[in-house]
């Protein structure tokens, strides 16, 4: 383990290295700041450019980004109450009235010392957590790996929130066939190509991430007029110091901690993100606090602040766990990782440990520069990066347009995937509209090769029969939480659990984290 | 009985699962390939039956929903409709003008139909980003970018 890390180190301490996860903060968190562009979109924008690094480089400036927009997107929250993303929609409810209170300043600090807190304390347990797991994880066998893809799956719909399992569930198995589309990869037979060349290779998922997410968004905030919209202006000497006493250190210090490994956890699970994390650590931290505080909860409560920031931050890091270790996203983000390392020929999963030690940790080492960056260089120039929002609507939209489409164009050189991303635009867009999530959408897509190569397997080892789901232990156990998982919000309603899957926690959109 | 976002969305889907279950039994194998215990028709096939019948679930439990219908007469589908037109144009665009050409006359088409009127910001957000991205990728990323086939002709390069 201790070779790994230092492998990891040297890789990320490389001066190239360095200068990605720098570019990715800074980017991600201009990105994460507009409104209604989140942490997907952020990534998938920058996976063009990542085409052309070495692996380990390109996961470090994605995770950058990563790290990058869940921090631009709190920004916006505190300072035009307008979340960039939906992991960051808790933090504007104490986050903008310490704004409106003359304390933006104080705000954003503290935003960003709990989100280095939540990164740091995330990164540490990772850096113990992922190798146990991925040695664990080495003796899985083709069964087991396809019930955990069923469980990752089940589990986003799980956790999609009130009156969207059915949807999600839907959006996820409509994921599982596109990713049919295209030469199947055991047999080699064209499936759904309709004769068309230009689809023998299937659906690339940089497309429909970008189509969905990228292009989608855009489009969705011009349909609702939204583009017409200008922003607060923000005002640079209205933020106010950034300093935090000694009390109010004290004051939170507990809340971050305990938010931290909260969210951690959360994030761990398939399926959940930094929204339900943040979301859930609010909560419980209202729920903790003392009568005469709690009545300060959504009046610009320090706590109130410092725990969803902790908690999304550290669940952002929770979710690469099953990533890194069972080739299994943990969330919409993650999963267009795993799409862009499975696209550089590496195949993420308990083998990654082994077989790219330099990748795996220089991604975990890479993680905590990218807090320190946010903390060191990010905070004192967000007051800057606040102005690049002054541009106005109608020129920034086009230019989102351009490099989402003109991002899916230099990877193929090919004008159909243009025309292909406007039809999967337009379909996306009326999805939207009725309320169906994307994230499972993608996560499906990215799972369905997968998925359909350890079904195959388990099948003809066990000759055909579906009693591989049930006579390995380890499956059905695993098979049975994914049952338990789907089964959970239709028993919640009967059993009392309503306030679990509150609307709060539809994690439909908005670049869930 | 009045249609709710779940029941349109549950019948889409319901229809989607039809056809792509009708196209899956099509889906060519080599001889054989029925026999064994995992085709190329397996999964699809699966899929089609699953997508069905969570959509006949939803379709049955729609009236349920809590949820609002959209109000489709604050949304402007017509400037969307333009956007995803000049999209469009500019995908056949690229093929035919190049790469530099198609993408001012996006970013100045763009900008207008979003109500930028301003000459000058149409001339400085578009022009000098549109040649500084071009130099950055055909002479900084050494990226070969088609000339198009109308500069072809034009000039018989």
């Amino acid at each position: 383990m201790w070779d790994g890390i230092f492998t990891g180190l040297t890789t990320a301490v490389a001066p190239f290295n360095i200068m990605m996860v720098v570019v990715g903060c800074f980017c991600g968190t201009f990105i994460g700041m507009l409104p209604g562009l989140g942490p997907i979109s952020a990534v998938a924008l920058m996976i063009p450019i990542t085409y052309g690094l070495d692996p380990s480089s390109g996961i470090i400036l994605m995770a950058g980004v990563y790290y990058g927009a869940v921090f631009g997107g709190s920004t916006s929250s505190i300072l035009i109450n307008a979340p960039g993303c939906s992991s960051t929609v808790v933090t504007a409810f104490d986050g903008y009235p310490m704004a409106q209170q003359g304390q933006a300043g104080k705000a954003l600090a503290l935003a960003a010392y709990c989100s280095f807190t939540g990164g740091t304390i995330g990164a540490i347990i990772l850096l113990v957590a992922a190798p146990a797991l991925a040695t664990v994880s080495l003796s899985f066998q083709s069964s087991d790996y396809f019930a955990l893809m069923v469980l990752g799956l089940s589990a986003v719909a799980a956790f999609s929130g009130k009156g969207q399992v059915l949807k999600a569930l839907l959006m996820t198995i409509f994921g599982l066939m596109i990713a049919t589309i295209g030469t199947d990869v055991i047999y080699g037979i064209p499936r759904f190509t309709f004769g068309n060349l230009d689809l023998i290779d299937g659906i690339s998922f940089l497309l429909l991430a970008m189509a969905t997410f990228a292009l989608a968004e855009v489009v969705m905030t011009v349909l609702k007029g939204e583009h017409k919209e200008d922003d607060v202006p923000m005002d640079m000497s209205s933020l106010g110091s950034m300093k935090l006493s000694k009390e109010e250190v004290k004051h939170v210090a507990p809340t971050a901690g305990r938010s931290s490994l909260f969210g951690f956890l959360v994030g761990v699970l398939p399926g959940a993100g930094a929204t339900i994390a943040a979301f859930l650590a609010y909560g419980v931290e209202r729920n903790l606090a003392p009568r005469a505080i709690k009545d300060k909860f959504g009046k610009g409560a320090l706590r109130g602040l410092a725990a969803p920031e902790a908690a999304n931050n550290a669940a952002s890091t929770g979710s690469f766990v099953p990533l890194l270790t069972l080739g299994i996203p943990g969330s919409g983000t993650t999963a267009i990782m795993l799409g862009a390392l499975i696209a550089y020929g590496i195949q993420p999963g308990p083998r990654l440990f082994v077989d790219n030690p330099e990748v795996f940790w220089s991604v975990i080492i890479s993680m905590y520069f990218g807090n320190i960056v946010l903390l060191i260089l990010n905070l004192p120039l967000i007051p800057y990066i606040s102005r690049l929002l002054i541009i106005p609507r109608p020129i920034l939209i086009p230019l989102i347009l351009f490099f989402s489409i003109t991002g899916v164009y230099l990877v193929s050189f090919n004008s159909f995937d243009i025309e292909l991303m406007v039809l999967i635009t337009v379909v996306a867009i009326f999805l939207r509209l009725l309320s169906f999530p994307m994230a499972p959408m993608l996560l499906g897509f990215i799972l369905g090769g997968m998925m359909e190569t350890n079904l195959s397997r388990a099948l003809i080892i066990s000759d055909g029969s579906l009693a591989f789901l049930w006579e390995r232990p380890l499956t059905a156990l695993i098979m049975s939480i994914a049952i338990i998982a789907l089964l959970l919000p239709i028993l919640g309603r009967y059993i009392g659990l309503k306030r679990f899957s509150a609307d709060s926690l539809v994690v439909a959109d908005k670049g869930e984290g | 009985m009045t249609l709710n976002k779940d029941h349109i969305g549950g019948l889409i889907f319901l229809t989607i699962s039809v056809v792509y279950g009708y196209y899956a039994y099509d889906i060519r194998m080599f001889p054989g390939d029925q026999f064994a215990p995992f085709n190329a028709q397996t999964l699809p096939i699966a899929l089609a039956w699953v997508g069905g019948l969570v959509s006949l679930v939803m379709v049955a439990t729609a009236g349920r929903s809590e949820e609002p219908n959209p109000n489709l007469a604050q949304l402007n589908f017509l400037l969307v409709g333009k956007l995803m037109l000049l999209v469009w144009l500019f995908a056949q665009a690229l093929s035919w003008i190049g790469f530099l050409a198609s993408t001012i006359l996006f970013l100045i088409v763009g900008y207008w139909i979003l109500g930028e009127r301003n000459p000058r910001t149409l001339f400085l957000a578009s022009v000098p980003f549109a040649v500084g991205f071009w130099l950055l990728l055909a002479k900084v990323l050494d990226i070969y970018l088609a000339p198009g086939k109308f500069w072809q002709m034009v000039l018989g390069a």
